[in-house]
């Protein structure tokens, strides 16, 4: 009974502890947290919110990419506008982004210094006590505490996983430590407790090259970032080590990286079905966040492996041409983002392999973005009267000899056993 | 002299034919006329010709809706008779001609005639109607995805073969309704055999589609096929079912054409839309037996695609400007 006791006093006192010092910290911060919002010219009404932070003693104001994005794509619809703990409004102007990281600076207008926050020399440590503060749903500020729990495994740029609750409208405010040093900014959730931060070294660099060299236009900073993000994960994968793994009667390249994930599926649990079929694909864990309906730096493979001794070649083929009326693009853009997409097709075989394919190529080019395009790839098989493989890909977002180097070396690694 | 009368439909088709040879002939709706016309808006009474050892004389007899020559207002009165007048009374026409009256040059039966008639052999009938039905039947097996029995593909093979029928079937009642020979069969058989062509056509096209890289941009002349068969069809039907000049039947085959293909193509364009976010390519994929184009290699492939990204980055630029 005593040491019943005894615990629920430890987990009281931890418990009142942990309110105390959130309280603290929030009122101590307070002054330096702001509600981001973006306002529709036509109508003076807001369309978006988000949180952000002040990050230097003259008005630059951290917030997330997404939350001012409709501003970055469309400046002439919008205007950025501040709402401080007094309840003050002002105008902000778009200084620099991070669009790969979800991350943006703005400027608000100061007249004297004003306090701001300190970004954190060293990441935390596992297990670490932190506080995310936003203001979710328009609700008002509020402080939610959470555990560091190290960086996400299958990300490939890098996210922090943090069990806390981070809510639409939290984005872009700021995740602190004890000492009130910014470790994260809150940038997306996974539901339940599972929250993602952007780490706080991210912010420090966009902020330095902010000072050291300010962007022309936000537009050629982000065809930059995209350009260079694109090399960086097309290298990465070309460079990894790709996995010969069996479907059916074929050979399949998956590539070992933690980032990409690989599913499967198959009807081999129906015996009456005509065609045996099995599915495996694999993708990129992420994507990058241009606009509401323009994602993009997305990676996706599939692979479709049909097999039947129930029907006859023709009708075997015939079934097999009706799924390639299926395809669609990896990544949702629109009419103002991409133009549509121009189509290659032939009869290939590689040197090095002994599977025939009616192979696909097309893309697409991005509008304001120039050199990037998303591409996809389709080969089928046809050199078998009862079995096939089909094998596809899609990038979004790639520079053409980055895309074209993938395409070779994919065309070649898919292969009967 | 001797005169022939033709009672006459306003598209000039011949509804009856009389040959008098005395010299004073009445028109008219009562029973005492030579020649009867059963028109509500012919009088009792209504035109009188009479030969005066010299000329035919026509005479309205006063009647209500008058008497016209074709293309004139006057009521005719004494009006001298020439061979091929044509004149109106009430809603019906008449026309007058000589037996001197030129004829046009006897047509010879030609070849081609007795070619025709070979489509309406029972045998060659039987053939392409089986044909098509099996050619149908097979198809509809191709697009079901699960097993299709005997039983659950005849019924859809008989509609479709019936359905297609219909269009012979259609032809020869309008060339009965506008008094030609029906020849029902002829048109059954000619049609089943051009229908079985535009099959065969079809299934060219899936080879010749699957065996082409998008390099041969000849491919489109393949879809010039179908539109000649059809353009063939139409001609054949025309001549079987309806007696007109070489000018007309090409120019009625024609406007059939363009009214079919250039219909259904006004109606996909209205279709597409003003952005299409899917990749469009052809997709034909056939059973390996049907595959005789050599295979290029990767390189190849890779350096045909090269060609794509100019292209979008051209059309992409193009857009930024407008």
């Amino acid at each position: 009974m005593k040491v019943i006791f005894a615990l629920l006093l430890i987990c009281f006192s931890t418990l009142s502890n942990a309110v105390e010092q959130a309280e603290e910290i929030f009122k101590q911060l307070a002054p330096s947290l702001y509600q981001i919002r973006l306002i529709d010219k036509a109508s003076g009404e807001k369309s978006s919110i988000g949180s952000g932070f002040q990050i230097s003693s003259d008005g630059l104001i951290a917030t997330n990419y997404h939350v001012i994005s409709g501003f970055a794509r469309h400046p002439h619809k919008y205007t950025i506008e501040y709402l401080d703990n007094q309840g003050n409004k002002a105008a902000l102007t778009l200084k620099s982004v991070d669009v790969i990281n979800d991350l943006a600076i703005v400027q608000r207008e100061v007249s004297t210094a004003m306090p701001f926050f300190n970004i954190a020399k060293q990441a935390p440590t596992k297990g670490e006590e932190l506080y995310s503060l936003g203001n979710p749903h328009d609700l008002g500020m509020i402080v939610v505490p959470g555990t560091y729990n190290g960086l996400k495994n299958e990300s490939f740029n890098d996210r922090i996983h943090f069990t806390g609750s981070v809510n639409s409208g939290m984005s872009g405010g700021p995740v602190v430590n004890k000492n009130t040093e910014v470790v994260g900014i809150n940038v997306a959730t996974s539901g339940n407790q599972i929250g993602f931060l952007v780490p706080h070294d991210k912010l420090l660099s966009l902020y330095l090259n902010y000072k050291k060299s300010p962007p022309a236009t936000i537009e050629q900073q982000m065809a930059a970032q995209l350009m260079q993000n694109q090399n960086k994960l097309i290298s990465t994968i070309m460079d990894s080590d790709w996995q010969l793994k069996q479907l059916g009667r074929g050979l399949i390249p998956t590539i070992d990286v933690p980032f990409v994930r690989c599913w499967g599926e198959s009807n081999s649990d129906k015996s009456d079905a005509q065609i045996m079929a099995a599915v495996a694909n694999c993708d990129l864990d992420e994507n990058t966040y241009i606009s509401s309906d323009f994602f993009t730096g997305s990676l996706e493979m599939e692979y479709r492996y049909m097999e039947s001794d129930k029907i006859g070649s023709t009708k075997f083929y015939h079934i097999f041409e009706r799924q390639l009326n299926q395809v669609a693009p990896g990544n949702q853009a629109g009419k103002d983002d991409v133009t549509e997409y121009q189509c290659h097709h032939d009869i290939v075989m590689p040197e090095t392999s002994n599977i025939k394919n009616k192979a696909v190529f097309c893309t697409r080019a991005y509008k304001d973005f120039p050199d990037l395009y998303d591409v996809l790839y389709i080969g089928i098989s046809v050199d078998h009267e009862q079995y096939a493989l089909l094998s596809h890909f899609t990038i979004s977002g790639v520079a053409q000899e980055t895309s074209l180097a993938f395409l070779a070396k994919f065309m070649e690694s898919v292969s009967w056993k | 002299m001797e005169i022939i009368i033709e009672e006459i439909s306003h598209g000039h088709k011949l509804l009856g034919r009389h040959k008098f040879a005395s010299s004073n002939i009445t028109i008219g709706r009562g029973y005492d006329n030579d020649i009867i016309i059963s028109d509500p808006h012919v009088c009792a009474d209504h035109l009188q010709l009479h030969f005066n050892g010299e000329h035919w004389l026509v005479n309205d007899q006063g009647s209500i809706n008058g008497s016209y020559l074709e293309d004139s207002k006057e009521n005719v009165i004494q009006h001298q008779v020439r061979s091929g007048d044509i004149i109106t009374i009430g809603k019906s026409q008449v026309r007058f001609v000589f037996p001197s009256h030129p004829v046009e040059v006897s047509i010879a039966i030609s070849p081609f005639e007795s070619l025709i008639n070979l489509a309406r052999h029972p045998v060659a009938l039987a053939l392409s109607m089986s044909l098509f039905a099996l050619i149908a039947g097979w198809i509809i097996n191709l697009n079901n995805a699960n097993e299709v029995s005997l039983t659950q593909m005849l019924v859809p093979t008989i509609g479709l073969t019936l359905g297609f029928a219909l269009w012979p079937a259609g032809i020869a009642l309008v060339s009965h309704l506008t008094k030609h020979d029906a020849r029902f069969w002829t048109q059954m058989g000619i049609s089943f055999i051009f229908f079985n062509l535009m099959w065969l056509s079809d299934i060219f096209e899936n080879i010749v589609h699957f065996n082409t890289s998008s390099n041969f941009s000849m491919v489109w002349t393949i879809s010039i096929i179908p539109l000649l068969l059809a353009f063939c069809l139409f001609w054949l039907n025309c001549y079987v079912g309806f007696h007109m000049t070489l000018r007309r039947r090409n120019l009625v085959s024609l406007s059939l054409i363009v009214l079919l293909f250039g219909g259904s193509f006004l109606i996909q364009m209205s279709k597409q839309p003003e952005f299409n976010p899917r990749p469009q390519f052809d997709t034909t994929i056939m059973s390996p037996a049907f595959l005789f184009a050599p295979s290029s290699n990767v390189e190849s492939f890779v350096s045909d695609s090269t060609k794509l990204f100019e292209k979008v980055s051209k059309q992409a630029e193009e857009d930024n400007k407008d």
